[in-house]
Formats: C-alpha cells, sequence, structure tokens
C-alpha cells in the first residue's frame, strides 16, 4: 500500500518545496502530520441537486389529503416502501433502503428545513451549503469545519467527487478542496525528455506557482490551488490507476450504472476509503430533482439511485469493517409544492425531508411528518432546522466543535447520535 | 510587483471613476493596457494587434473592437449558414466547435464575447433542450441582440422555442400554471433576487400562459384557448396581462438596469470587488435613459478610467474559453492562404480541451449558468489547463501540427535567422536532441523567439513576457524563467525546444489565468 509517508517521499522531497521552508503552505505541513489510518470517522454528503420531491420521498400514504393533492403522482399504500401504517418511502428506494431500514441502519428525518424559506434554487442551496440562511458567510460548511478537524485526514481531508463545478459547501479550507472524477487520469504532462528534464520542468512550475506569503487576493488563491493541483496529482494518479483496474457497472432499481452514476461515484468512494486514502469528507452530487413535469418516472429512478448507491456503498465498506466508521448525509435545496401542478410536476416548495444513514446509527423515523393541514401558502412547514442535523454530525460524528463551524450552537437531534463510533 | 491594497470603492467618486480614460505620462496607453482591453472586450491579442493598437491609441482601438474589422457584416451570413448546416447534424460537439471557429475568425470577437456573455445570462442547455437546432436558433438570437436594445432582447428570449423548451413553458397553461419560465425571468434574467415576491412570480406565470412552441416545436406560438386571461397583478401593476406585459412591467423597474450592470460589471471588469448600487449608479441611469442600449453600456465601461485602472487590471479568472482561445491566439500565426507555411487553425481540436476545463458550450449547468471566478479552479480543471499548456506550447496540440516527416526541418529554417554565436556550439548532448520533430512554423511557440531575433535568456523571456503577460510578473519569477532558458546555455533545436518549454511553464503561471 502506498502510505502517506511514501507520497511524501516522492513528491514532496522530490520538489522545491521543502526548501521553500516558511512559505511552504500550511496544507502541505499537514501533509506530513501522518493521521492514524483506518480510525477516523467519515461523512460523505449527497446532494440531490434541483428540489427533491419530500413528499413523494417520504409518503404519507396514510393521509387522505396526501391523495387529493397528489390526484396523478400519489403513492398508494401497496405501491410504497412501508416504514409503518402512515409512512412510507417512494418504492424505488425499496431495493437499496428496505434491509436497511430493516437492520436500523437509516434515518429518516421530516419535516427540515429554515425559517422564511427561499424558493430560488441558487439561493436556497447556498443557504444550505453555506449554513447561513442570512446569506453573509461566502464559505462552505464542510469547508469550515477541515479547520476544526482533530485528524485533518492527511493532505486532501476534502474530496469533491464529480466532473461539474466545486459546491460551496467544500469551500474556504486552506489551499482549497479537490475534486476529482473517473475519467481523469490526473497526470500532470511534462512534454518527455529525459528524467532530469522533467524534473527540472515541475522544478519551474512549482516555483513559479509559489504564494509570496504577503498578499491575500485573486493572485495569491489561484497560486494556492495550482501548487495544491502539482503536490496532489501523483498520488490521485496512482489511485485511480487501481480504480481503473476494478472498474465495473453496478446494477440496481434504476438499470444499469455506468460511469460518472451517483452509484458509481459511491464505488469510487468506497474504494478509496478502502485503500487508506485518508480523507474524512467526501462530497457527491446526483442532478435531476428539479421535476415541474412528467416527474413520477425520472423521480422515482433518481430516487432508486441514490438508495442503491448508499446500500452499494456500505456493502463495498464492509470488507475491512469500514462501513462503521462511515455516516452517509443526503440533502437537496428545498422540496416542492404540496399540490402538484398542471404538468403532472411540481413547482419549487419549502420543506422536505433528508436521510442519515450507516451501521453506526440507531435508525428510525426522526420528526412528525409535517401537517398537510397547516400549509404555508401551499408549502410544508419545517420543524426541523436542517443546521440541528449538522450540527449533530459535527460534534458528534466528526468530533468537530459545530459552533466554530456554524457560528452558534444549534440543539442536537439525538436520534441521530451514533451509537457506536 | 508590489503588493497593492487599494482604497475600497466606497471611497471613490462613481461619476469620476466611469468617465472617459485619458491617457497621460503617468498612465500611458501601452501593451499592458492593451492586452487588458483585448482580454476583456475579446479573447486576447495576437502579437501584430497588440503592436496596432499601441500604435493607434486607446479610442480607435476601441472603435475597432465595437465595429468589428471590415468584413465581417459580410462575413456573418455566411457563418450562420454554415452553422445551421452544422446544428442540422445535431452533434453539440460540432457545434462547439463552430462557435469557437466565429469567436477566433469572425472578425467580431466582441460580439462573440458578449454573446457568450448572454449565453451565460440567459443560461440554456442542450442537456434538456435535446436539439442542436435549437440550441443554434438560440445562439444566432442572442448574437442578433448582443449589442442592441435589451427590451426587444428579453422578449425575444421569452419566445425562443430552446427557452420555451428549457424551463418548461409549454405546459405552463390557464388553471395549471407552471412557474419555472416565470420565477426565472425576474430572479435572473431581469431583476435580481429581492425585486419580487413569490406572488408576482404566480401571477407572472399565468400572464405567461399559453405561450408555446409551434407544431414544429422549432418557433413560438400563442395559443389563446390556454391562456389565462384574468386580472394579474405583475409588481403592483393589475390588468390583463400577457407575456409583452410582463416583460414591459419587469424593464419599468430601476432595478432592472442595476442588476444588469452589476452582471457586466462582473463580466468585463471585476470578479473580486462588489459594487454598491451607488457606485454603479451612473451607468444604471444612462442605461435606462439610453431605453436599455446595451453596445452604449458596453462602451461606457470600457472605456472608463475604472476599467483601465488596478481595480479592473487581472482582478478576474479567464474562464476556460478565454484561456484556451487567448493562449491559441498568441501561439498561433496566420500566413497568406498561398504560403507553404501556412497551417489551418483546426478549432475543433480545442473542444474537448475546453470541455474538461468545466465549460461545455450550449450545455451550462444550470439556469444560473457557470458560477465563475474561483469555482473555475479545482484540481481537475487546474490540471486540465498545465496539461493543455503543455500540449499547445509543444506543438503536440494540432492533428496537422507536425511537418510530414520533417525532423529537425523547421529548427534550421530558423537557425539562420538567429545571430551566429560567437563561438562554436559544443555538440549537443543526447538530452539536448529533441525527439519530437518540431511543430509546423504556424503553431511554434518559439517562433515569436526568432521573429524578434532575441538571442539572450534575458531578451527571449522579455520577448515572451510582453507577448503572453504584458504588465508584468514578479521580479524573482522572471529571474527564474531567465535561468531556466539560460541553463545548459542550449543553442539551435535544443533552445527551440527550451523556449517551448518555457512557454508551456508561462501558460501555467497564476498570473496567466488572470483575466
Amino acid at each position: 500500500m502506498f502510505s502517506r509517508r511514501h507520497f511524501l517521499t516522492r513528491t514532496v522531497q522530490g520538489s522545491s518545496l521543502l526548501a521553500l521552508g516558511s512559505v511552504v503552505p500550511e496544507f502541505l505541513a499537514n501533509t506530513a502530520r501522518a493521521a492514524e489510518k483506518a480510525k477516523d470517522t467519515i461523512l460523505v454528503v449527497i446532494e440531490m441537486t434541483g428540489g427533491n420531491d419530500g413528499l413523494n420521498t417520504v409518503i404519507p400514504y396514510g393521509d387522505d389529503l396526501y391523495h387529493k393533492y397528489r390526484p396523478t403522482l400519489g403513492y398508494k399504500k401497496d405501491q410504497v416502501m412501508r416504514l409503518n401504517d402512515h409512512l412510507g418511502l417512494n418504492p424505488g428506494m425499496r431495493g437499496g433502503f428496505q434491509q436497511m431500514w430493516d437492520k436500523g441502519q437509516l434515518a429518516v428525518v421530516q419535516g427540515v428545513g429554515y425559517p422564511n424559506p427561499d424558493r430560488s434554487h441558487f439561493e436556497s442551496m447556498d443557504i444550505w451549503q453555506s449554513a447561513d440562511p442570512r446569506r453573509s458567510i461566502q464559505s462552505g460548511w464542510l469547508g469550515r469545519s477541515v479547520n476544526e478537524l482533530q485528524g485533518q485526514g492527511g493532505f486532501v481531508p476534502i474530496l469533491h467527487v464529480g466532473s461539474g463545478r466545486q459546491p460551496l459547501a467544500v469551500q474556504g479550507t486552506p489551499g482549497g478542496a479537490v475534486s476529482i472524477n473517473d475519467r481523469q487520469n490526473f497526470k500532470l504532462e511534462l512534454g518527455g525528455g529525459t528524467a532530469d528534464q522533467q524534473k527540472a520542468r515541475r522544478k519551474l512550475l512549482e516555483e513559479l506557482a509559489t504564494p509570496d506569503g504577503k498578499s491575500d487576493d485573486i493572485l495569491q488563491f489561484v497560486r494556492l490551488r495550482q501548487l495544491r493541483t502539482m503536490t496532489s496529482v501523483e498520488r490521485l494518479h496512482e489511485l485511480l490507476a487501481k480504480q481503473n483496474l476494478r472498474q465495473n457497472t453496478l446494477f440496481g432499481e434504476g438499470g444499469v450504472y455506468g460511469p460518472n452514476s451517483l452509484p458509481m461515484q459511491l464505488q469510487l468512494v468506497a474504494n478509496l476509503i478502502i485503500s487508506g486514502f485518508g480523507t474524512r469528507i467526501f462530497y457527491v452530487s446526483i442532478d435531476g430533482f428539479d421535476t415541474h413535469a412528467r416527474q413520477a418516472d425520472p423521480h422515482r429512478k433518481l430516487l432508486g439511485q441514490v438508495a442503491d448507491g448508499i446500500l452499494n456503498l456500505f456493502n463495498a465498506l464492509k470488507n475491512g469493517g469500514h462501513d462503521k466508521r462511515v455516516l452517509v448525509m443526503t440533502f437537496s435545496e428545498f422540496g416542492r409544492r404540496v399540490q402538484e401542478n398542471g404538468s403532472n410536476g411540481t413547482d419549487h416548495g419549502a420543506a422536505s425531508s433528508l436521510f442519515v444513514a450507516g451501521p453506526a446509527l440507531k435508525g428510525g423515523i426522526v420528526g412528525e411528518h409535517p401537517s398537510l393541514k397547516d400549509l404555508d401558502s401551499g408549502d410544508l412547514k419545517h420543524a426541523i432546522d436542517f443546521r440541528r442535523i449538522y450540527a449533530t454530525l459535527l460534534d458528534n460524528w466528526l468530533q468537530c466543535d459545530s459552533k466554530a463551524v456554524l457560528g452558534s450552537k444549534f440543539e442536537h437531534v439525538d436520534a441521530l447520535k451514533p451509537q457506536k463510533a | 510587483m508590489a503588493v497593492l491594497t487599494l482604497p475600497s470603492l466606497d471611497t471613490l467618486d462613481p461619476k469620476r471613476e466611469w468617465q472617459a480614460w485619458q491617457p497621460d505620462a503617468t498612465q500611458p496607453w501601452n501593451r499592458k493596457w492593451a492586452s487588458h482591453l483585448y482580454r476583456r472586450a475579446a479573447f486576447g491579442a495576437n502579437l501584430d494587434e497588440l503592436r496596432m493598437a499601441e500604435k493607434r491609441g486607446v479610442q480607435s482601438t476601441l472603435d475597432l473592437l465595437l465595429q468589428g474589422e471590415t468584413g465581417c457584416d459580410d462575413l456573418l451570413p455566411a457563418l450562420l449558414t454554415a452553422g445551421q448546416y452544422t446544428a442540422a447534424s445535431d452533434q453539440a460537439a460540432e457545434l462547439r466547435g463552430w462557435w469557437l471557429y466565429c469567436m477566433l475568425r469572425s472578425g467580431h470577437p466582441l460580439r462573440e464575447k458578449l454573446t457568450l456573455f448572454w449565453h451565460n445570462h440567459f443560461a440554456t442547455s442542450i442537456a434538456k433542450v435535446h436539439s442542436a437546432l435549437e440550441m443554434f436558433q438560440q445562439n444566432k438570437l442572442l448574437r442578433e441582440h448582443a449589442l442592441g436594445r435589451f427590451g426587444p432582447f428579453l422578449l425575444a428570449i421569452s419566445k425562443d422555442a430552446a427557452m420555451l423548451h428549457w424551463l418548461d413553458s409549454n405546459s405552463n397553461i390557464k388553471g395549471k400554471p407552471n412557474e419555472n419560465y416565470a420565477r426565472e425571468i425576474m430572479e435572473l434574467f431581469s431583476l435580481g433576487v429581492g425585486n419580487y415576491t413569490e406572488k408576482d412570480i404566480r401571477e407572472a406565470a399565468r400572464a405567461f400562459t399559453g405561450w408555446h412552441t409551434d407544431s414544429d416545436g422549432t418557433g413560438f406560438e400563442f395559443n389563446p384557448r390556454l391562456h389565462d386571461d384574468g386580472a394579474k397583478t405583475v409588481l403592483r401593476q393589475t390588468g390583463d396581462w400577457n407575456g409583452d406585459d410582463v416583460v414591459r412591467i419587469l424593464l419599468q423597474q430601476p432595478a432592472a438596469a442595476t442588476f444588469l450592470v452589476r452582471k457586466l460589471y462582473r463580466f468585463y471588469v471585476s470578479e473580486t470587488y462588489n459594487p454598491s448600487d451607488r457606485f454603479l449608479e451612473p451607468l444604471a441611469e444612462s442605461f435606462r435613459k439610453s431605453d436599455y442600449d446595451i453596445a452604449a453600456l458596453v462602451r461606457r465601461i470600457l472605456s472608463s478610467r475604472h476599467f483601465f485602472s488596478e481595480y479592473a487590471f487581472h482582478q478576474r479568472i479567464k474562464s476556460p474559453v478565454e484561456f484556451v482561445l487567448g493562449a491559441v491566439r498568441s501561439v498561433y500565426r496566420e500566413y497568406g492562404a498561398k504560403e507553404k507555411r501556412q497551417q489551418p487553425l483546426t478549432q475543433q481540436d480545442l473542444v474537448r480541451h475546453i470541455d474538461a476545463m468545466g465549460q461545455v458550450l450550449f450545455s451550462p449547468p444550470n439556469v444560473k449558468g457557470w458560477r465563475g471566478a474561483q469555482a473555475w479552479l479545482n484540481t481537475a480543471t487546474m490540471l486540465a489547463r498545465d496539461n493543455f499548456a503543455q500540449l499547445l506550447a509543444m506543438g503536440t496540440l494540432w492533428n496537422n501540427g507536425r511537418l510530414p516527416g520533417g525532423d529537425d526541418i523547421e529548427d534550421e529554417a530558423v537557425a539562420h535567422e538567429v545571430p551566429a554565436p560567437t563561438k562554436p556550439a559544443a555538440p549537443p548532448r543526447p538530452s539536448d536532441r529533441p525527439e519530437e520533430p518540431a511543430p509546423a512554423q504556424a503553431f511554434d511557440s518559439a517562433r515569436v523567439v526568432h521573429e524578434e531575433r532575441a538571442s539572450t535568456a534575458k531578451d527571449i523571456v522579455r520577448v515572451l513576457l510582453d507577448l503572453y503577460l504584458p504588465g508584468g510578473v514578479r521580479p524573482d519569477a522572471e529571474a527564474r524563467l531567465i535561468a531556466f532558458v539560460a541553463e545548459g546555455n542550449p543553442k539551435g533545436a535544443a533552445l527551440n525546444r527550451r523556449v517551448r518549454e518555457t512557454v508551456h511553464a508561462l501558460l501555467t503561471m497564476p498570473e496567466y489565468q488572470l483575466a
């Protein structure tokens, strides 16, 4: 196995960085502090992009009002994956979630939101990702948490898997978060020549990107980002080269999952965890939840991908007992209007539901299903502020001070406290 | 370069900042500002354009950029016909290549740059529209209105087939409104968050009911049977409104001009400074008074003192399109059609690189467009830039970038232009021998050094910096580059290779990522 020390010898000592002394940024200094492998807890966050229809995810099938508001989209008692006499999950999630639910590895959190909900995708997504409904903080809650982590997880404390832009949630760490996807081979091309020539060129590139230690401007940002890239590509290249050998396709409710699908991205996360990569926080996303029209089929398949992907992740992690140190949290920027629209779809709404999953959890239903009688201009009202869930996971799972990350204390959600860490 | 800490924007006099800049002895018009203007208004300048701009002066350069080169109006119909054919093939990548061709060769890069701005403003993706033809039609519409008036533009985009599909307008019908377009036209296209209510959205959605695509699915059709002709109240105005009325009411809001000016500020001036409404008011006021004349606004911004100041210089991160086209325009040289050295620029080769850097044209991530600024750079996209820089600088990017079987022909051809060495060259060490044939002259990043007759390491670095990064880099970086060129005192083919390696390094420099 490729150890952190090995990485250091190969990448840092081999380059000009050691000679730079005081200007070596903090994130590289952290590289040298080897964290204890395979012991730290890990959080995987899944963004469900577009505003997931919470009412057709966690379904109050026993409520007549539900069927009144959802004449074409509503699921009947015999269709849902039943949780109890009143609630069930979207049938697309049965394949992935039934067995996790039965084993008590799934927490279904209902009525999640925040005061004065914003129904703009972008504003609300930023609110969830910055954890600041007033919109004055420009960094991400996960990015900020890295500064508070005890074991920072080696040279890449936080990793975004995906080919899209880097989410706000992971921003705000020194040196920036790392993004990877399985299409890239992560090789810095140095244009041939002898090993010595390549070394000289690499040294030049790194020196030209060296921060000057004085400024804090856009140029300094780019320098740090460039240096981070050049110092992490080799390790990523090795790891991903191994991934490709193991690459296969997965099957599930949503059909065959190809490269870049959520289940495959979660498989990559599993492989990285198993290989001792050291990252504490992973971020993946799945788009397509903005279901304004003809939503039934695509929505069910998307939820199928989420549930299948999570089940597969934990199955893969059982290899070596890593599943017990991983929790998954899903979220979406908002739920959707209670009344379906004229296009067999739903428009932007407010409160919604989310899932927390993992064997370390007690599991069960958390919170009351929001009332369908007492709506806020056609939308569900929230009972649980999403920052309470963040705070619970930060304090009790990642063991980092939630107040430092979120700006104030939030009451924990007891049901989400891990039973065995 | 010294670290500049500039006073906050609030301390500046907005009126003065937006006055036209007059170069003087303390801040002359020079290559730094000419290349700044070309980076922002167009897709960078090649060496000839930089020289020409320095001679013509700022006003005349701006005129050229705003009007386009002589003959560009005649070229446009042919470009559009080519686009129409390309779109008919329904290959999105081909359509991307076609647009890059327009950016590089239409003779009106400012118009194409602004078309790219509007593509990001009215961000529509082929991922949902599923039709290259509709995306092409929308692109044509964006270009037509790019320098026109915003009112007719906003109305036209509200009837554009790709937009109607993108934001679900066909399912917006009387009694069952779909709010998607009504929300985005307020939030993202005209007013910005905070300048309307949820109720305004619901009412405006009713006004747009019946605005659908026609039976072909590629044109607009008003369907009166599915239109809600009841009274609606949008932004405090009540009447039997339709979509035209909503557009009119939106543009009566003072917030509209401020919103658009702010977006153009970010595009043309700076991503790092966040100006107050007060600071933008002189621009917003004249934009309103001009009935939203976009060309006049763009001219005012690009000729202002503020634009030619350190508040703007290097205060943006290049988008992938800006990065790639700018670098290509600096490296490539076009010769006469009959000249043997002439090599066509195959823009299609650039598409996959720009995609890998995170800007898939015709496929923005969502209706808000690419987030831009710092979000352009993560490990994956940064590496894509670094590796593209390597391919371009070493001349291995192009399929046709090499002379057939031309081992070192090129190096011999340019070698005679170099002043004769004062002492006999040492026999090349094995490692100095390039293992790749030299790139064709048109694609050779080492060419400029010979054209400029630079022979010492210091002169070579000066020539390269004047082309790629005029306005300067840190003195220690310059010294480091000179040392790299001089190392081992390379000559002939080895020197050419060293120059290409230096260009690669320059293109990866953090400064070069800034626009």
